[in-house]
């Protein structure tokens, strides 16, 4: 799993032969940028070609870190609270032992973790550390260890933290704390999913006994960075984090009209519409526009859909993959045929050829997977609603849940907002693109390249408007 | 073993590995199943297996090695891990006495989630470490014996009683299991245990007979 980046990649065969039952693609020409994202689901992405079959290494860092950058939360006191807090303080020794324990057991042929001295470990040392300062009551996962080590792989230890608590926090709550309970929610959603998309691979699932616990949990945890070629890996986590921000055609404007807001949330709003705005940007050419009216085209979708504010849909990419892994392992009946068993299915989920997960092909089918928001919001919601009273551990509580749950909190948000009650403030915060705005705490995001931003993060606050733009520079204009 | 016809019968025992994060449990495995060891083997996220056919006398066994994250917080979505185990190696780190003070907590969430009557080996692993030994040989020998479990130290590393502590078990759950037998037969009746449901023989092989202890 450790292959360092910028290793060849090999051209992808051609496409699975869709032999599976998996349902038509008309909901895949859904509205919205969908249509128009390029072939790997990405807004924004220049190429609608294939793109060339070997990226340098670093052009690969960049794209993992401008995703990355875009989710941050920078704020300067919260630069100052990580050093002095976090990184100085000492940790919980409970934690500290089993992380101490854990260091050497990340990617440890990458060259960076080898040496218990060397950045890597010290690094994850740090950063694991101040997440159980951070959050007490949550303590250490070890599935963090992974993910904290690939943000590592591409960020100095701060920046690694934010992003690890955005990943824990907004984008799969109840995924790394002490009852893991939206994992097994997510594992009944999935399986509910199978049930529907693959309909034959699910019979064969049940009948040899192996539920979505046995292999699920690894993959969501650790978001397939130990499932998959590294290079694909990234290309997941661009779309998993890329995802949260309203960028699949949701009018959030109509969202942003139903609800009376305070001042401070009105940023997301339009950090929404920004997002979904310059899609639309990106989408026409690369061309800047004013064009904040072209969203029009998404009113006529039902204020339902609207409902959801985005933040955190980055787990339909994990569906997707998930699918996808299942399909390629056991979509033919030949495959199935060859797993009689408990043991040979599981195997045959862990043994994919790694030709059939080079990045190319593989997010191929990831993008075609027919799965709608709506249908997974739906799924988790019935899920939600199924799940025994018996179980242990806390329900996975809606308030803190993403994606679906997260649309029956906006919709209590909502009706709160009527009602006058105050909203939480959403924590992922965009600035948009054209209006000057009242000097802010939080350095400019939009326009910057990744070098540019990270000094900027650690400077004094920005004053005064955006620079201007050249050309169509933004976040989404990735340049892949 | 009596029966002549016994002997066209494959076995396949699942055995679970538990024990606090960090005491050897993926070690074992590996040294067991693939005879490999390494210092830097990934934390266990999930569940992971290994298997192994041994000779038991003239039976030939299927050892189904399970291994599983030891962190507390897994356990909420492991319970899935113990459906059919007959088995089990509870494992503890013989130079880290909190590894093994948490035994009890471990037997009982064995006990919550398994069969009663599934075979327990209590392990003290990283023998090889003598210098830094924190749990006295006897003191854990004691509390296996009051506690009806078998009892071995071992070393993944060095290999020393691996493959003894594997086939202590699946040595004693065969012997549960043809005594089972011998009874069913005598009294005619075969009893498909719960232990049994979900478990799918491999390719080629015949349905297991009852493993119900």
């Amino acid at each position: 799993m450790a292959q360092a980046l910028g290793e060849d990649l090999v051209q992808p065969p051609e496409l699975q032969d869709d032999s599976s039952s998996l349902g038509s693609d008309s909901e895949l020409s859904g509205p919205g940028p969908y249509r128009q994202a390029d072939r790997y689901g990405f807004i924004g992405g220049s190429s609608a070609e294939p793109g060339p079959g070997h990226p340098p290494a670093d052009l690969i860092r960049q794209r993992e870190m401008k995703w990355v950058e875009m989710t941050l939360h920078w704020e300067k006191t919260m630069s100052r609270r990580y050093k002095k807090e976090l990184a100085e303080a000492p940790g919980d020794p409970q934690w500290m032992e089993t992380i101490g324990r854990d260091l050497h057991r990340q990617f440890p042929l990458h060259e960076m973790f080898v040496s218990p001295q060397g950045h890597g470990q010290q690094g994850l040392l740090q950063v694991l550390k101040a997440y159980t300062l951070y959050r007490p009551e949550q303590g250490y996962c070890q599935a963090q260890g992974p993910v904290a080590a690939v943000l590592l792989m591409h960020l100095p230890p701060e920046e690694a933290f934010w992003c690890l608590v955005q990943i824990c926090e907004v984008y799969l709550p109840g995924y790394y704390g002490p009852h893991m309970e939206a994992v097994r929610l997510d594992a009944e959603v999935f399986m509910a999913l199978l049930r529907r998309l693959l309909p034959h691979v699910h019979k064969h699932l049940q009948q040899v006994g192996v539920g979505p616990l046995l292999y699920l949990p690894e993959w969501f945890l650790c978001l397939f960075a130990r499932s998959l070629p590294f290079p694909t890996v990234l290309r997941v986590w661009d779309a998993f984090l890329s995802e949260g921000g309203g960028l699949t055609g949701v009018p959030v404007e109509a969202w942003a009209r139903e609800a009376t807001v305070p001042r401070g949330q009105a940023t997301v709003h339009e950090g929404g519409r920004a997002w979904s705005h310059e899609a639309r940007e990106v989408e026409a050419g690369g061309q800047a526009k004013n064009g904040r009216g072209v969203e029009q085209g998404q009113a006529g979708l039902p204020v339902s859909l609207g409902l959801r504010l985005d933040t955190a849909i980055g787990a339909k990419v994990l569906f997707r993959v998930g699918l996808t892994l299942v399909r390629l392992a056991l979509g033919t009946a030949e495959q199935r045929g060859a797993c009689p068993g408990l043991l040979e299915t599981l195997g045959a989920l862990r043994a994919i050829p790694p030709a059939q997960l080079q990045e190319e092909a593989f997010m191929s089918q990831v993008h075609n997977v027919v799965l709608s928001e709506r249908d997974l919001q739906r799924e988790i919601k019935a899920q939600l609603a199924q799940l025994p009273d018996s179980a242990p551990g806390p329900l996975p509580r809606p308030q803190v849940r993403l994606a679906g749950a997260q649309a029956i909190f906006e919709a209590q948000q909502l009706a709160g907002a009527r009602r006058g009650a105050k909203p939480e403030v959403p924590r992922i915060v965009v600035q948009p693109p054209e209006e000057p705005r009242p000097p802010r705490r939080k350095p400019q995001t939009r326009g910057k390249t990744f070098h540019g931003l990270l000094t900027r993060a650690r400077g004094p606050p920005i004053e005064g408007p955006p620079r201007p733009q050249r050309g169509s520079t933004s976040f989404l204009d990735t340049r892949f | 073993m009596g029966n002549g016809t016994e002997e066209d019968y494959n076995f396949v025992f699942k055995v679970v590995l538990i024990g606090e994060s960090g005491v050897g449990k993926t070690n074992l495995l590996s040294r067991f199943t693939r005879n490999e060891f390494s210092h830097d083997s990934r934390t266990t996220i999930g569940v992971e297996f290994s298997t192994r056919t041994v000779m038991l006398g003239t039976a030939a066994v299927k050892a189904q090695i399970w291994d599983t994250a030891g962190l507390e917080r897994y356990r909420a979505i492991t319970s899935a891990y113990y459906r059919g185990a007959v088995g089990a190696l509870l494992v503890f780190d013989l130079t880290k006495h909190q590894t093994y003070a948490v035994v009890e907590r471990w037997l009982k969430e064995l006990y919550d989630h398994a069969e009663a009557t599934i075979v327990v080996m209590l392990v003290g692993n990283k023998s090889d470490l003598s210098q830094a030994r924190e749990v006295p040989t006897e003191e854990a020998r004691m509390f296996a014996e009051n506690n009806g479990l078998l009892f071995l130290e071992t070393s993944a590393l060095d290999s020393t009683n691996v493959e003894l502590a594997f086939e202590t078990v699946l040595k004693e759950i065969f012997a549960k299991v043809s005594k089972q037998r011998q009874n069913s037969i005598r009294t005619n009746a075969i009893a498909l245990g719960s232990a049994q449901a979900g478990q799918e023989p491999g390719p080629g092989e015949k349905r297991a007979c009852c493993i119900s202890l």
